[in-house]
């Protein structure tokens, strides 16, 4: 929305030079349409990622074509950071959707490449797994996401991908996430006893004990954490817009919804 | 029968004996699989039109090199491979059944980006 007014803003300008000078007066004043959004922008600046255009409208085609081939599974398809294919989904589509990537002709993402957790608190399921996929037949990339509660078990990705395995195991480390029928599902990252899951939000950020090595003992003791300061409520909250550039500037592009279609 | 083929040149990946057999009775495997499903699931259609293609390959060519710079999708055994996982995928899809509506809608602000504020 801002792009349009920005275009609309320079128009107006360009129009007021163009009378000052005096030369020829363009008849009609050139209005953004829905058309302009399609015509590539060349990228000059030499620091910016330039997309393609064609592997764009590829990708695209490819979000439809999941969304068409698996319509109970696929929640919404969108692009990100203009040549991001994401590929959202039920908790339960888990293993389908990964075994349609990996095993169909068309797609063949036969890597995982990472599996990653995110934790939202706000949200009714607070945390979303990300599964990171690669096709080295088509070199392409395509990311699927998730999401679940702390309750909630998630189907393990380890009968689909060998890969999963650990991953998964860092996740259930890292947020508490639990998958269901994972075949070794331990701690991996954290301390031997480590107590709780530290990229949750409401881990705090000093942890909950502290370690020292202890002379008369001679050896290292883990005690219950002692701040010297006394607690004290920290106001994060800026007065300020975090997301200014998110405003009416939605992060992702939309290539299909499943829900929205089905309203209408 | 044209030059012996010695090795694919990729890792654990043997030569196979005869990929137009083996190739053939895979993608009749998988378009008897793809019959099951209901005519106008989008996997099944999608699913059977690659199939159909690169089985009408394999029947036109004799030559395995000739197959493989036709279908353009790697070497005689990646495809055998291939064709294998795709017929896997059709038998669990007909347990899945993707062609029905969505099962879970999401809770709503789920995919918004920034997220609501409590």
């Amino acid at each position: 929305m801002s792009f349009f007014l920005k275009r609309a803003i320079g128009a107006n300008c360009h129009l007021g030079r163009v009378i000052l000078n005096n030369t020829k007066v363009p008849t009609v004043q050139r209005v953004a349409t829905k058309t302009d959004q399609g015509t590539p922008q060349v990228e000059t600046r030499p620091t910016v990622a330039k997309i393609d255009p064609l592997r764009k409208a590829q990708l695209i085609d490819f979000g439809k074509y999941i969304a068409e081939c698996l319509p109970k599974y696929v929640q919404k398809v969108q692009l990100t950071a203009g040549n991001e294919l994401e590929v959202l989904i039920p908790p339960d589509a888990v293993i389908p959707i990964l075994q349609f990537m990996k095993d169909h002709h068309n797609a063949q993402f036969a890597s995982l490449v990472d599996i990653a957790g995110m934790d939202v608190p706000s949200r009714p399921n607070r945390f979303e797994i990300i599964y990171n996929l690669l096709s080295l037949r088509y070199n392409a990339r395509i990311r699927v996401k998730t999401y679940t509660d702390e309750l909630t078990p998630i189907d393990s990705a380890c009968e689909v991908f060998k890969a999963a395995n650990w991953y998964e195991r860092e996740i259930w480390d890292m947020y508490g996430v639990f998958f269901a029928n994972h075949p070794d599902l331990r701690r991996i990252l954290t301390d031997y006893g480590f107590e709780g899951h530290p990229f949750r939000k409401d881990f705090p950020l000093s942890g909950y004990v502290e370690v020292r090595y202890d002379d008369e003992q001679k050896r290292v003791v883990v005690e219950p954490l002692e701040l010297a300061q006394e607690f004290r409520r920290f106001e994060l909250s800026a007065p300020w817009e975090q997301f200014p550039n998110f405003r009416g500037n939605p992060a992702s592009e939309e290539v299909t919804n499943a829900t929205e279609t089905k309203k209408e | 029968m044209g030059v012996l083929k010695k090795t694919t040149g990729l890792m654990g990946l043997a030569v196979a004996a005869n990929p137009h057999h083996t190739l053939g009775s895979l993608y009749g495997k998988i378009l008897r699989t793809l019959q099951k499903m209901p005519s106008d699931a989008a996997y099944r259609k999608y699913t059977e039109q690659i199939v159909r293609e690169r089985a009408a390959v394999l029947q036109q060519t004799k030559d395995v090199f000739e197959l493989e710079s036709k279908i353009n999708c790697g070497q005689a055994e990646e495809l055998i491979i291939q064709a294998e996982n795709e017929l896997n995928l059709a038998r669990k899809m007909l347990n899945w059944k993707p062609w029905e509506p969505l099962v879970a809608k999401p809770p709503k602000g789920q995919w918004d980006w920034p997220p609501a504020k409590p």
